[in-house]
């Protein structure tokens, strides 16, 4: 790689990053806070079988699981406006990504909830504990704790998949990029190098996923 | 005075009776052991008591105040509930919480009882079950004896009128069944009402007062314990002992 190349590299780099920090961080941060309530409130729902709400909650994830994110995107965006629901980018992609995210992670949450032993249920019953008081206090805390590792990885996915929101104008880390594109015409190298930010933006979610497995088992024993 | 009667308990699951009609009555300072072959619908007896499970038909007294267990309602429930104590068979501590956590938890987050309070109670039951040392330990770093005596501790804290178990010592090594026993042969001394479903015979003979004999959902003999064992009265009852006794020999 000769020179120019390489300038291009170097002064692109803080150009994307700072999209990286501006834009992709905020989007996954938000959209993540947002997937997790909703996850929690739909597991729970399913998890406590309340009628109407449960079938209510199964649709949701049907709709969701079985149309791509891209497509969600694009009728949110741009199909929205047809009958008069204009928002803004950045906007759009939380809701989207948030609903998205809720839906695989409500899953991940219902697993973790059920594999809660139903005799912690009952000890609670036992000490007078209600219903709400067992699930806030026991049995929650414990599905979280099982579903750390596979929400950690949602969370890593969802990195990755905010790239997506660039379909729809976000000027996040890929749009960008590809702006610069446009100007230096040199796709190889700056495809791989805004690839190379969302690998350093992965490795580290996956050392802190390490980390914080670490400190439950310190904090809680060992299974 | 009786703490505790049940009259007439029925429960079915899909199509086969697992109570048939029991009737129960256990008075202040009673260690009722009841004994029985797998099967026989001790634990489901001793959940329905407890409204871990709902009874087809039955009626209950508790404290003097009489209720019918199909229509009881969550108050009621809560109320009985929060003078009863259970031990289950696999501990069942909170898996999240401490060995102090799991006794204060019932009274500061069901009775609302504040912390510094909470913990000194839930200190003097842990040291009463001999677990002074381990305030806190997670369960996952306690011994199936010493879960148990934990969950003893926390049903303690309870103050109940009366608690039940089931099979408290049936998931512990051998060698951790003494350390259990002690504990409820202690409490059984300071006058403690419990309702024990157990294996061990010994535990029956020597701690409890009096000894029901259950199968296939119906109390077979009900009686004094030293008669119970010295003269059983019922060919069934005599098989099951003789049965129990030669496992106890090998
Ligand atoms: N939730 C349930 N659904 C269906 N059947 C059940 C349920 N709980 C218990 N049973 C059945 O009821 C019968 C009595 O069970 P229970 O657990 O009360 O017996 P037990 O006397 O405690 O036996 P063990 O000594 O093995 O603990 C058994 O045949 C059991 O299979
Ligand atoms: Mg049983």
């Amino acid at each position: 790689m000769d020179a120019r190349v390489w300038g291009i590299l170097l002064d692109s780099f803080w150009k994307i990053l700072i999209k990286g920090i501006q834009v992709t961080i905020p989007l996954t941060v938000l959209s993540f806070f947002f997937a997790m309530i909703i996850a929690l409130v739909t597991a729970m729902i399913q998890y406590a079988n309340v009628p109407i709400l449960k079938q209510i909650v199964r649709f949701y994830i049907w709709i969701i699981r079985g149309t791509p994110l891209l497509v969600q995107l694009l009728v949110v965006y741009f199909g929205l406006p047809n009958i008069g629901v204009r928002l803004e980018a950045f906007p759009a992609a939380v809701i989207v990504f948030s609903i998205n995210e809720g839906a695989y992670c409500s899953e991940t949450m219902r697993a973790a909830l059920e594999a809660v032993p139903v005799g912690q249920v009952e000890a609670g019953y036992c000490v007078g504990m209600n219903y709400l008081q067992i699930m806030w206090r026991i049995v929650i805390p414990q599905a979280l704790r099982t579903a750390f590792p596979p929400l950690s990885n949602s969370l890593i996915g969802m990195v990755k998949d905010t790239s997506l929101a660039s379909n729809i104008t976000v000027a996040e880390m890929l749009m960008q990029t590809q702006r610069i594109i446009a100007r230096v015409y040199e796709p190889m190298a700056l495809y791989l190098e805004v690839a190379l930010i969302y690998l350093v933006f992965s490795t580290i979610l996956t050392w802190l996923q390490r980390y914080g497995e670490k400190k439950l088992n310190a904090y809680e024993g060992s299974k | 005075m009786a703490v505790l009667s049940v009259n007439n308990i029925h429960k079915t699951f899909e199509d086969t009776p697992v109570l048939k009609g029991v009737d129960l009555e256990i008075n202040q300072g009673d260690v009722v052991a009841i004994l029985g072959p797998s099967g026989s619908g001790k634990t489901t007896l001793l959940r329905i008591i407890n409204f871990l499970e709902k009874a087809d038909q039955g009626e209950l007294t508790f404290d003097g105040t009489t209720y019918d267990l199909k229509t009881i309602s969550k108050k009621d429930i809560a109320r009985i509930r929060s003078k009863t104590g259970f031990v289950f068979q696999n501990f069942n501590l909170f898996k999240n919480k401490t060995a102090l956590e799991n006794v204060t938890e019932g009274l500061i987050v069901a009775r609302k009882m504040d912390k510094q309070e909470a913990e000194k109670i839930g200190k003097e039951m842990l040291d009463k079950v001999g677990m002074s040392d381990r305030y806190d330990y997670f369960p996952s770093k306690l011994s199936g004896g010493q879960q148990q005596r934990v969950a003893i501790a926390r049903a303690l804290a309870q103050s109940p009128e009366i608690i039940y178990f089931d099979e408290p010592t049936s998931a512990l090594d051998p060698e951790l069944i003494g350390e259990v026993l002690n504990v409820m042969r202690d409490l059984a001394k300071e006058g403690m009402t419990m309702l024990v479903v157990t294996h061990e015979i010994s535990f029956a003979h020597n701690v409890s007062n009096k000894v029901i004999f259950m199968e296939d959902g119906v109390i077979v003999e009900e009686g004094e314990s030293h008669e119970f064992f010295a003269n059983p009265k019922q060919d069934r009852t005599r098989e099951f002992l003789r049965l129990i006794e030669a496992r106890h020999d090998n």
